[in-house]
């Protein structure tokens, strides 16, 4: 073969490829005229998906809903016609005068809308098929004409949906407080990786029955969101009552950090519950209170053992002489005491050795004699906290008493009081889930900010108490390390979380994205020509977050990742705002029936003879010993 | 939290500000009071501003910031301020009408109720747009009926038309209530 010869085959072939190619597009195009009805629907689906960063399925659905308007089409056709093959052929005979295209505009319009009922779902289908290709191509690396395609074309999408769900979250009647099935919704989608797609993000209101984490930095949004799943789960637990298919809801707010803000909260919420149909929101020190002596005896007792720092080694055996003379004073012959007073009555030794020393109680006689020694230490501790904890514990009042509770603890300002606080406060709450004899509850505790008052009461125990008690807990945190004291219990609260993970913004999400795991997808690399990939390269499966930390990272205010079943979903949380057709009239007078505070008992019961409790002996006689 | 972000840029209480005008009134006030300037600049000023631009940053946060004023202002009944309807419903008082827990049950009647809030629901949402929706696809339907009279086509096309007009137009009424 000579130099010529082999030129000209070259130069042969590449005009035969690019023959062959020109022809494909040649023909590709003739079909985009010929059906340019179909063609104009396919663009104008894709050019709106791409604009408003709308996913694939989005089309779809669109595509399915005009369906009726083909089934309304074709019984027409029948009808019309009065035949089913005559009524076949009723879009090639609408086509007919719209082919050749026309430059009338008329004629064109008429033949458009002549095969609309048949072009608008066929073009939205392959409009979503088109987008779904574009993307997948386009994060694959089989498209784009820059090496930085697939990354521009991600942070390009970004801002389109998140203006989506911006502009969805203004809309009034996107997001309400509840929706259609008991669902909460959120706010508008922005991104969904994993999860169903929906415009509006919403979570069954179950959900909130198990374990949910909510991570999010000071200013993110957090507030919003807790307020607004509040409401939602109280609206769809109260609906489900009135329908007679649950329990009525009891709300336990505990706001761990204190100062203003938490008053500004609990005043939204309460207004927010109000709207929904609560009767009583109580805000708890500020205007309600709780008796702490309503716990039964023995709860009562551990209860307030662990609210004194006791130590370790040394310090052990006067710990265990405190447990013993606590016992010792709720469980006294009679019934336990009904306030703060009585209780530190009952600390000394005359009240103790009086109460036991019955004839029937040696053993708790002789443990009072033991400790009697101690006895004035103890109570001067208790004294001391029972003060700094001050009135609002000490009753009237029950967690039955109103449909949500808003409890604000000084975290900040007060830790170790607030943490005294907590613990009887989710004292009560489990007692309220497990009492029998009270009305059954829907209980959800909220816990804000719990690491500040988590001191004494790790809160993956709060998590296993409200597991085995069947109560939801909500529980929030700044960031990672705000969850617990130490990596085991912080992994311990996030694992367990099985009512999903809010993760808003933060600079450290990383352990929390990790449990959303990875997804397969396709990393194809391009040899780079300068700036642009050229011919060669090579496509493999990689693995990437489902939960992009970086992403999570840059959330803006509002936004919040939520990440459950291995599957995320970015979403912009609506402000909560009530119906503006809640209709309530102003109130003459403020209907809150504030405790007041009962008045203090008279110096404590001494009990100066045994109990009165029947004895064989008082009926029958001492009788005679064998 | 800075008690009116608005106020300390010398903005108007507005939430419909854009990016620029935001960014524009903290620029000259950072300019004018940066501790980095050869008189000292004011500290305080500079750092309650950039708090300020901060939380009016991106329009959402503007919305937030703007529904917390005006909710404050309905605290202290300052209902001229911001327009508010002093018997409206938003926000809501403070202390509930209702003292007992109804039975409610769907019923035919509860959806008759429901329709008669339509009235209220359109008024108390947007109703320009929704007037917009419904006269594109009033006039887009008479366009189709008098391009096509008498064909099978003409009603699915107009059952098209309500089908996205009752899609989209549904956001733009107000939710109905909650209890």
């Amino acid at each position: 073969m000579t130099t010529w010869s082999w030129i000209r085959l070259t130069a042969g072939l590449w005009l035969l490829r690019k023959a062959a190619k020109g022809t494909r597009w040649l023909l590709a195009f003739a079909v985009l005229i010929a059906a340019w009805p179909l063609t104009l629907i396919v663009l104008a689906g894709y050019l709106a998906a791409c604009w408003r960063g709308w996913p694939a399925v989005r089309l779809r659905r669109v595509a399915v809903w005009t369906l009726t308007g083909t089934a309304l089409w074709l019984i027409a056709q029948v009808i019309y016609h009065h035949a089913w093959r005559a009524a076949a052929l009723t879009a090639v005979r609408a086509w007919e005068p719209g082919w050749p295209p026309r430059l009338a505009p008329l004629t064109a319009v008429r033949a458009f809308l002549l095969l609309a009922p048949a072009t608008v779902p066929a073009g939205l289908g392959l409009a979503a098929a088109a987008w779904a290709w574009r993307k997948f191509a386009i994060s694959a690396g089989l498209s784009g004409i820059t090496a930085s395609a697939p990354v521009k074309f991600d942070a390009r999408q970004w801002r389109r949906q998140v203006r989506t769900a911006q502009g969805l979250t203004r809309a009034p009647g996107a997001v309400p407080l509840l929706a259609r099935g008991g669902r909460i919704p959120v706010g508008g989608t922005i991104r969904t990786v994993g999860h169903r797609w929906d415009p509006v993000f919403s979570l069954p209101a179950t959900a909130l029955t198990r374990h949910m984490v909510i991570v999010g930095a000071t200013g993110s949004g957090k507030t919003n969101l807790m307020i607004r799943l509040w409401a939602g789960w109280f609206t769809a637990t109260l609906q489900a009552a009135r329908a007679g298919r649950g329990n009525r809801p009891l709300l336990v707010v505990l706001d761990c950090k204190g100062g203003r803000d938490a008053r500004d909260k609990a005043d939204r919420t309460r207004r927010l519950l109000y709207g929904a149909g609560a009767r009583r929101v109580a805000i708890w020190p500020d205007e309600a209170r709780l008796s702490l002596w309503d716990l039964p005896a023995q709860d009562l007792a551990v209860l307030l053992y662990q609210m004194i720092d006791t130590g370790t080694g040394a310090a052990a055996y006067y710990a265990d002489i405190m447990q013993a003379v606590l016992t010792l004073a709720v469980t006294a012959p009679g019934s336990p005491p009904d306030n703060a007073a009585a209780f530190l009555d009952r600390l000394e030794a005359k009240w103790l050795a009086r109460a036991w020393n019955d004839g029937r109680h040696r053993r708790e006689a002789n443990l009072v004699h033991a400790a009697a020694g101690q006895l004035p230490d103890i109570q001067l501790r208790f004294a001391t906290l029972l003060e700094r904890l001050g009135p609002a514990l000490d009753g009237p009042g029950t967690l039955a008493d109103a449909d949500a509770w808003y409890f604000i603890l000084e975290g900040m300002r007060e830790p170790s009081v607030a943490q005294a606080q907590a613990m009887a406060l989710t004292e009560l709450a489990a007692h309220a889930a497990a009492a029998a004899d009270g009305e059954p509850r829907a209980i959800l505790l909220a816990a804000d900010d719990y690491s500040a008052v988590s001191g004494r009461v790790p809160l993956s125990n709060l998590y296993e108490r409200g597991r085995s008690l069947g109560i939801g807990v909500q529980v929030s945190a700044q960031s990672w390390p705000g969850l617990g004291w130490d990596e085991d219990e912080r992994y311990r609260i996030a694992a367990t979380a099985d009512g999903g993970i809010f993760v808003m913004h933060t600079p450290y999400p990383e352990p929390l994205t990790q449990l959303a795991g990875t997804r397969r997808v396709l990393e194809t690399a391009h040899n780079l020509i300068g700036h642009h990939w050229g011919n060669g390269g090579t496509t493999r499966l990689q693995r990437a977050s489902v939960a992009d930390p970086d992403i999570i990272r840059r959330l803006d205010v509002g936004q919040a990742c939520y990440i459950h079943h291995g599957a995320a979903t970015f979403v912009q949380v609506a402000r909560p705002k009530p119906s503006p057709l809640t209709l309530l009239p102003p109130p003459a007078q403020p209907t809150i029936r504030v405790p007041t505070p009962r008045d203090e008992p008279a110096a404590g019961p001494w009990p100066d003879s045994p109990p009165a409790t029947p004895d064989l002996d008082d009926i029958f006689g001492p009788g005679t010993a064998p | 939290m800075i008690p009116n972000p608005f106020a300390v840029l010398g903005l108007p209480e507005r939430p419909d500000l854009d990016d620029e005008t935001v960014r524009t009134a903290w620029r000259a006030i950072a300019a004018a009071t940066h501790p980095d300037r050869a008189d000292g600049g004011d500290l305080a000023r500079y750092t309650q501003a950039s708090a300020a631009y901060a939380e009016l940053r991106t329009p959402w946060s503007r919305s937030e910031a703007y529904a917390d004023l005006v909710e404050q202002a309905w605290r202290t009944g300052r209902h001229d301020d911001y327009g508010l309807d002093p018997d409206g419903t938003e926000p809501l008082p403070a202390v509930p009408a209702a003292t007992r827990l109804p039975h409610r049950a769907v019923s035919p009647l509860g959806l008759l109720l429901a329709a008669a809030w339509f009235p209220d629901r359109i008024r108390r949402g947007r109703p320009l747009r929704l007037l917009i929706r419904a006269a594109l696809a009033a006039g887009l339907s008479l366009g189709v009926l008098a391009l096509i009279p008498g064909q099978p086509a003409a009603p699915a096309d107009v059952g098209l038309l309500i089908t996205w007009f009752v899609l989209t137009g549904r956001r733009d009424l107000a939710p109905p209530p909650e209890r």
